[in-house]
């Protein structure tokens, strides 16, 4: 299993650093093909993942109860 | 009746009371005529109209806006008769009216505040990309807060979203949106990003946000401001002073939330150019193979071209050297002893023959 699916907890902020920092792997030094597919399928899981958590989550709106129509 | 006898002191209390009784505000518009700062404490101007003219009176903190001879303002003022004998409007608040008069307030503040440097390029501080925590101040009942709200909720999701209610247009309206402010900068957690809006109105209704202890206000919040108010023409001094200016509600919650549908297609292509870069390894790796694979069979071609090549030269070699070839080119072997009276065994290509030596001679 990958890394982002033990990391639900993760913000999707979070999720995409770690989908960009995948693509700058697959394009850096560090590139190994034995372990490409693996990270490949990290990146499709990280892309649902965002895309379900982006999907599923709501503002919470609230009102301020204080008045300002004075310095009270 | 007898007219009651007063003294003059008593005289100026009893009007005061009177005047306080029957006028305890006024509102007065006319055109600001003789305006007079007195030692950076005091204002001084009279309020005329083509009838009447007015003194009035205010101190310079009251002034929320610079004054000029031949403005058109309304004046929110207490009537009163001083001890030396002068009508005066002791002024609350004062606002230009008039498409004119709200410009040249504008201008007049606008230029003050610019070389303050409260405008200035570098005061600008950024706004997160995604904030998850923002304050705003609106009025609740306004269709520029409807529209905000419905682009947030469409755009993004997962935001705490803290609304201070406050009037945005009137007198009042500078004030409450100053306590908000304060309210949200004194909160132990902060907002990422403070937003103040307001939809479209008239060039009266959006001065409000051209006040200056307004303006101010936005200039010293800790957090950053995003101010978007009116539509994309209009100009406040608000707006100028802010972080970021947006040009309505609506663009303002463009600017606070990334677009959900956008990341999503983002993300996706990005998961995408992941398998567009494993395939291309994939290729390059398989090419490097073949390639290296068509090198050692040219290496190997090439080593049994050489050896083929010597194998002839030496078989061409081994060929000249065979006595067959010598005798095919007429040349005959002998066999026997060169003594007079040995038979010697004479072999040609074709024949052999037998001979008998008769003499030899040295050469």
């Amino acid at each position: 299993m990958s890394e982002q699916n033990n990391t639900p907890d993760k913000s999707v902020q979070e999720k995409l650093t770690d989908l960009s920092e995948l693509v700058g792997w697959f394009q850096g030094s560090s590139f190994q093909l034995e372990t490409a597919l693996d990270k490949f399928k990290e990146a499709e899981a990280l892309a649902d993942q965002i895309e379900k958590d982006l999907t599923k989550l709501k503002n919470d709106i609230t009102i301020v109860k204080k008045k300002f129509d004075s310095d009270n | 009746m007898d007219a009651v006898l007063l003294s003059v002191s008593d005289f100026v209390d009893l009007t005061n009371q009177t005047l306080e009784y029957a006028y305890p505000v006024v509102q007065v518009e006319g055109e600001v005529a003789e305006f007079k700062v007195i030692q950076n404490k005091w204002i001084s101007f009279k309020l005329k109209d083509d009838g009447a003219v007015v003194n009035c009176f205010a101190s310079v903190y009251q002034m929320r806006t610079p004054l000029e001879n031949g403005m058109k303002v309304i004046v929110v003022a207490q009537p009163r008769l001083n001890n030396k004998g002068f009508f005066t409007l002791n002024i609350k608040a004062v606002k230009p009216v008039g498409e004119g008069s709200i410009k040249k307030g504008f201008e007049l503040l606008k230029a003050k505040l610019e070389k303050e440097g409260l405008f200035a390029p570098e005061r600008k501080r950024p706004l997160p990309r995604a904030p998850k925590y923002v304050g705003v101040i609106a009025s609740t009942e306004s269709a520029g807060y409807a529209d905000f709200i419905k682009i947030i909720n469409e755009r993004w999701g997962g935001l705490k979203v803290e609304v201070a209610h406050t009037q945005v247009q009137g007198l009042p309206a500078p004030d409450q949106m100053i306590r908000a402010i304060r309210y949200f900068n004194g909160l132990d957690e902060l907002p990422e990003v403070l937003i103040i809006i307001r939809g479209g109105g008239s060039a009266e209704d959006l001065s409000t946000f051209n006040d200056e202890p307004l303006v101010r206000a936005i200039a010293e919040s800790r957090i950053p401001t995003l101010v978007g108010v009116g539509h994309e023409v209009d100009h406040t001094l608000a707006d100028m002073v802010s972080d970021v200016r947006a040009a309505t509600p609506t663009n303002a919650a463009q600017i606070v939330v990334p677009d959900r549908n956008e990341i999503i297609r983002s993300a996706k292509a990005q998961a995408n150019s992941v398998g567009q870069l494993l395939t291309q390894a994939i290729d390059n790796y398989s090419r490097q193979t073949h390639d290296n694979l068509s090198a050692a069979f040219a290496r190997i071609q090439e080593k049994l071209e050489t050896t083929y090549e010597r194998l002839h030269t030496l078989r061409a070699m081994a060929a000249q050297l065979n006595p067959e070839n010598v005798l095919q080119r007429g040349y005959a072997l002998i066999r026997g002893e060169q003594v007079i009276g040995a038979v010697l065994e004479v072999e040609t290509y074709k024949t052999i023959i037998t001979t008998e030596v008769k003499d030899v001679r040295a050469k």
